[in-house]
């Protein structure tokens, strides 16, 4: 049995590693998701429910996917299909994996396009070109005007402007992928990284020493309205699903990507240490950082019912249209603004970059496809899908994409992976795989916690949104008289491209003479991280 | 701000601050 066509990138350093996979968790979700999040959910409560939910889901998943990953790195396997079948020996291992394939490409598509709005903004707070107005209603009203959405009469700039701004961040993500894990992603988690840990510390302070706003309340009274412990919200399903579903968002887990990551590690290195310092990295980003900067800042110029009312309407119109406000009434405003959109566009790129290496790694690993042109064919796909998001945003085509691909996908994927590493592999084989090279031992009671928390953790998230939304969505109960094509159309891609990557992988298998019930050989790794 | 959010923020910072200066910690011990 051959390992197909093989590809010998490595990480330059285990500091690169740790900071590409901490700026892979690091999204726009820790700066304007988590919160709204704490601040809609009780609180204290809130924070509570998080920390379990880190414990018995995060953590234990942050170490399935990096163990899935290196696991498939022993034979060259870059992406899922290969991942799975690496571990199950049934032909449909490989098909599991497609889910693996489709969430990251489907996300990444839609994610950029959402990038493109904080490169937008950065230069719109540069050149102070949303100065002027003033208050929250004309914010959202201008960000309407920049996305296409609403009455084109009142539209602030030119009809071009979004897509010119996705053509140049889309232009960035490809190019950054074309250079390569060790030159491109992991040179770009070095400089993006400590900007972004600079810009939100410096960020962070300007807020908490703003003087009391209009009706007497401080970024203090904001920071008690994240984390005033109403104890009685502990006992709500609702609170607990919702930081458990913040947990999965924050972490990245579920993508594919981190796996994509992992794979690129031999299995004398660590994995047990470095998962810890990855999830710690993103949590002092979320915790600290990210609940210091957007609510506080809103409770200071809106009061707590002002800021209740602006996260209660969604993460965006906090990050895009409050936030603008506040810049717009302090000191160096341009330049706090430019730092806010700018921490957001290097939270993005972090992430973004990292959601097309497993497609990257499948057509270089199966069909042995140089890196430059797989990419710039990924760009263009791209490009093509990331034009009807713009063209269609009004109609639901993103929130479709958002809902089936970026959250009840990211969930099966990690009950399917789950299942495979840890009840097929069965646990002493996966607890083991963890440990080989680990500079840690976790634990034991982990190995429990993954082996029967963690699976029904995530089977009753599943559960909870399949009853509660995935329905209703299914049934187009909540979309917009006349936008029923467009939301059809936007669900038609993603089954293509299921099928088409499915397509691909029954070719790949067949090309490079696969046995499913052989495995695969394992390769003796040319490099590892230092 | 009330004492018991205090609290809550306090527990909170300290936990993760500790997991990521704890886990640093090791990894550049280890070099």
């Amino acid at each position: 049995m051959t390992t197909g066509r093989t590809s010998n990138e490595a990480w330059g350093s285990r500091m690169g590693l740790i900071l590409a996979m901490a700026g892979n968790a690091i999204g726009l979700g820790n700066f304007l998701r988590f919160p709204v999040q704490a601040a809609s959910n009780g609180g204290g409560s809130f924070m509570i429910t998080y920390f379990i939910a880190l414990l018995l889901l995060g953590i234990p998943l942050m170490w399935i996917e990096w163990g899935i990953g290196r696991n498939g790195g022993r034979y060259r396997k870059g992406h899922m299909p290969g991942m799975l079948a690496a571990i199950w020996r049934h032909p449909a291992a490989k098909y599991l994996g497609v889910i693996g394939m489709v969430i990251p490409l489907v996300v990444m598509i839609y994610y950029t396009y959402i990038e493109s709005w904080t490169l937008a903004f950065t230069w719109f707070s540069l050149t102070g070109d949303y100065f002027g107005r003033g208050t929250q209603g004309e914010m959202v009203a201008y960000l309407q005007s920049f996305q296409g959405v609403g009455d084109p009469a009142s539209r602030v700039h030119s009809v071009w402007t979004p897509y010119a701004f996705f053509l140049v961040t889309l232009a960035v993500n490809v190019w950054i992928i074309s250079k390569g894990i060790s030159g491109g992603i992991e040179k770009l988690a070095r400089i993006g990284m400590p900007i972004l840990f600079l810009f939100a510390t410096v960020l962070a302070v300007v807020v908490l020493t703003l003087p009391a706003g209009p009706d007497g309340s401080t970024a203090w009274t904001g920071l008690n309205f994240i984390y005033n412990p109403d104890l009685s919200r502990i006992g709500e399903p609702r609170v607990w699903l919702a930081s458990a579903g913040q947990i999965f968002f924050t972490l990245s887990v579920g993508m594919g990507s981190l796996q994509a990551y992992a794979s690129y590690l031999s299995t004398k290195d660590d994995i047990a240490l470095n998962g810890i310092a990855t999830a710690a990295t993103n949590e002092t980003a979320e915790v600290v950082l990210g609940g210091s900067i957007a609510i506080p800042a809103a409770v200071v110029f809106f009061g707590v019912s002002g800021a209740m009312a602006v996260a209660q309407s969604g993460s965006f119109n906090l990050g895009f249209a409050t936030m603008p406000v506040v810049f717009q009434q302090l000191p160096m405003g341009q330049l706090l603004g430019a730092m806010w959109f700018g921490l957001l566009f290097f939270a993005g790129i972090t992430s973004s970059v990292a959601m097309l290496t497993p497609i990257v790694a499948f057509f270089r690993e199966e069909f042995g496809m140089s890196r430059q042109p797989v990419c710039y064919a990924l760009g263009v796909i791209t490009l093509l899908f990331g034009l009807m998001h713009i063209a269609w945003l009004e109609h639901g085509f993103l929130d479709e994409w958002d809902y089936w691909a970026g959250t009840f996908g990211l969930v099966l994927l990690a009950v399917v992976e789950t299942i495979v590493f840890i009840w097929v592999f069965k646990p002493d084989n996966a607890w083991r795989s963890i440990h080989q090279g680990a500079d840690i031992r976790i634990p034991r009671i982990f190995k429990g916690i993954m082996t029967y928390v963690t699976p029904v953790y995530l089977l009753v998230i599943l559960t909870w949104w399949g009853w509660q939304d995935a329905l209703p969505i299914l049934r187009m109960e909540r979309v917009t008289p006349g936008s029923e094509p467009y939301v059809l159309l936007s669900r038609g891609i993603i089954v293509l491209f299921a099928v088409v990557l499915a397509v691909l992988v029954k070719i790949a298998w067949t090309r490079n003479g696969y046995d499913d019930r052989a495995g695969f050989r394992e390769v003796v790794p040319q490099e590892e991280v230092r | 701000m009330t004492s018991s959010a205090m609290v809550f923020m306090a527990a909170s910072w300290t936990f993760v601050l500790g997991l990521t200066a704890w886990s640093f910690r090791r990894i550049l011990k280890k070099g």
